[in-house]
């Protein structure tokens, strides 16, 4: 019982018990004859941060969009806090903050009047905390949306996403178009929401984006949910590609003798090859010689993709 | 980890939605800042030229009644020139017969238009809508601005009319122009609520505008021909500008006024209610 799920004491010491944040059933979506997403069922607990992962076209965006009652089911329900998003779409709103996939607002209206209206809308008075983000996130409230770039837009919409401290935040891409220093600080702060006891669901191609904040992973890809998955999990099975290059030959056997090392090339001074787990070993192995340059790359969510679900979902 | 528990309780807010009456007026007021210049660009002017026409009618009067008197019937009737003999019968000819009512029918269809089908299709109902709105106070607020910024444009219309003939002695009774400045809202309103219910099944923008301004140039000139051509008159009745009348110039009458802005009202709330039934894209 005890080691079902990570964190669950956490929740389960208010009342039993907690009704999970979205839980979605049979979910499905086709746009006329094309496909959205076919049979979504999964559940996001109480206070954890997760992520999305699927690649374009995936449907990642057909699921949040059902979420929040943009788009209807074709099939399937899904409840958030446990209300039917049809039914209580707007008790759910109220408690959610979201970022759409694409940020736009009236592009005449200044970052300031575009928070300013939603926190009417919600009846937000206090708004320390917009200020705060917008610090953070170095957002640009002064001038009208329309002479912003797509990074300083998508800054206001991060703010306008969670200036209200809502129990819930749905972000769709919320990383794309920041520059490595915002997407740190983004980061930051879905920790500091997680500290709080929010609850965070956030799309994405990047894996190893996903790997450093969240708690659990779903994978979604042609419509369909293939797995979820423990981001620990994930990422032991993760590997790396590694390149290390010589000041002079080296005897190739030495890596490919390391355990988790495979598909191994050499050509000059130059080693390629994949590690799984055992990067200390290589680099012990890397260090006995005289190294020019080493390169760690992490794979492509498509190569994961094919490595771990093959071409037609989990194997 | 019970720490964690106490810090989040304490942390999180009571959310929830705002009353539907709060988040209508913060969407009206919102929506009339945004056309805060149609007043001077529209009201100014319609203003202009009907202050001017106002302003003219002394000097001209003798001639123009003349003029009129040697027009055949049939072109008379047609444009509701029965005798151009006071000065609100050729404002009403002028301006009120054809220029004010198109004009204000298609403000009031672009205020819907770009609360909801330009807003859908520049992404920005999927901004507005993640937040605690309903689409039929979206809907609601949308009809709302159309008709408070309707108001003020005539008002300004109005008021510029009344004080050129007030000036040039022109004798323009400020009754029959209050009647003709309502006469034209209620005609607005109605555009306005068809645009609202042409929102519900249309997405495109351009598609919305086709419908309203569509049925608003198709319904003018039914009642145009219906007047002139006994083929047609039994169908004016489905034309708007046969309740809109020339209330300029034979006076408004306040039955068929409430019915105009009322129907609007009622094929906005349709409209809601489609909206609310599909997809947003
Ligand atoms: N409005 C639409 N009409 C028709 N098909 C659509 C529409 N929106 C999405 N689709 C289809 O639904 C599928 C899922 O799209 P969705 O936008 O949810 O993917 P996504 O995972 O968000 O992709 P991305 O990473 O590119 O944002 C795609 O095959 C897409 O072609
Ligand atoms: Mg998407």
């Amino acid at each position: 019982m005890f080691e079902l799920e990570v964190g669950s004491d956490a929740r389960d010491t208010v009342s039993g018990p907690v009704t999970p944040v979205i839980e979605t059933a049979e979910l499905t979506k086709t746009y006329g004859e094309s496909r959205g997403i076919d049979g979504v069922s999964m559940t996001v607990e109480a206070g954890e941060v997760f992520g999305f992962l699927g690649p374009n076209g995936a449907g990642k965006t057909t699921t949040i969009r059902t979420l929040l009652d943009l788009l209807h089911p074709t099939s399937g329900s899904a409840r958030v806090f446990g209300l039917d998003s049809r039914r209580d779409t707007l008790r759910i709103r109220a408690r959610t903050g979201n970022l759409p996939g694409d940020f736009a607002y009236d592009a005449r209206l200044t970052g300031r009047e575009v928070i300013d209206l939603f926190a009417r809308l919600r009846g937000i008075s206090d708004l320390g905390r917009a200020r705060d983000l917008a610090e953070r996130f170095e957002a640009d409230l002064d001038r009208p949306l329309a002479e912003l770039s797509r990074g300083n837009r998508q800054k206001v919409g991060l703010v306008q996403a969670m200036f209200h401290e809502p129990e819930l935040l749905i972000l769709d891409e919320p990383t794309s178009g920041l520059d490595p220093l915002m997407q740190e600080e983004f980061l930051k702060v879905v920790r500091e929401a997680r500290e709080r006891g929010g609850t965070v669901f956030l799309s994405s191609h990047d894996l190893d984006e996903v790997e450093r904040v969240c708690d659990r992973v779903g994978i979604i890809r042609h419509g369909r949910l293939v797995d979820v998955e423990e981001v620990a999990d994930l990422t032991e099975r993760a590997y790396r590609h590694v390149t290390l290059e010589f000041s002079g030959p080296v005897d190739a056997a030495e890596f490919a003798a390391i355990a988790g090392v495979t598909e191994l090339e050499r050509s000059g001074n130059r080693i390629a090859f994949k590690a799984q787990s055992n990067l200390d070993a290589v680099i012990k192995a890397a260090a006995r010689h005289e190294l020019v340059d080493i390169e760690l790359t992490h794979p492509s969510l498509e190569e994961i993709f094919l490595t771990f679900y093959g071409e037609h979902g989990p194997r | 980890m019970t720490t964690r528990v106490e810090a989040a309780a304490g942390a999180r807010r009571d959310l929830t939605p705002q009353p539907a009456l709060s988040v209508f007026g913060t969407l009206v007021r919102r929506g009339m800042r945004d056309r805060r210049r149609a007043p001077l660009s529209w009201g100014g002017s319609l203003g202009a030229m009907s202050a001017l026409i106002v302003a003219i009618w002394p000097s001209i009067e003798g001639s123009i009644s003349k003029a009129v008197r040697s027009y055949p019937r049939g072109l008379k009737e047609a444009f509701g020139i029965g005798e151009l003999n006071n000065v609100a019968a050729y404002l009403d000819a002028e301006m009120f017969s054809l220029i004010v009512p198109l004009a204000l029918s298609f403000f009031a269809v672009r205020v819907i238009t770009s609360a909801i089908a330009s807003a859908e299709e520049a992404g920005h109902l999927d901004t507005l809508l993640a937040a605690p709105v309903s689409r039929r106070v979206l809907v609601a607020s949308a009809l709302a601005t159309a008709a408070a910024m309707s108001a003020v444009i005539l008002a300004v219309l109005g008021t510029a009319s009344w004080i050129a003939g007030a000036i040039a002695g022109s004798g323009l009774p400020l009754g029959r122009l209050v009647a003709a400045l309502v006469g034209v809202w209620a005609l607005a309103m109605l555009f306005a609520g068809l645009a609202a219910l042409a929102t519900g099944p249309l997405r495109r923008p351009a598609a919305v505008t086709a419908v309203a301004t569509g049925t608003l140039i198709a319904m003018y000139v039914i009642d145009l021909l219906g007047k002139i051509a006994r083929d047609v008159e039994p169908v004016r009745w489905a034309s708007a500008f046969r309740y809109y009348d020339s209330p300029l110039a034979d006076g408004l009458d306040p039955l068929a006024a409430a019915g105009l802005a009322l129907t609007g009202v009622g094929l906005a709330a349709v409209g809601a209610l489609l909206l609310e039934r599909r997809d947003i894209r």
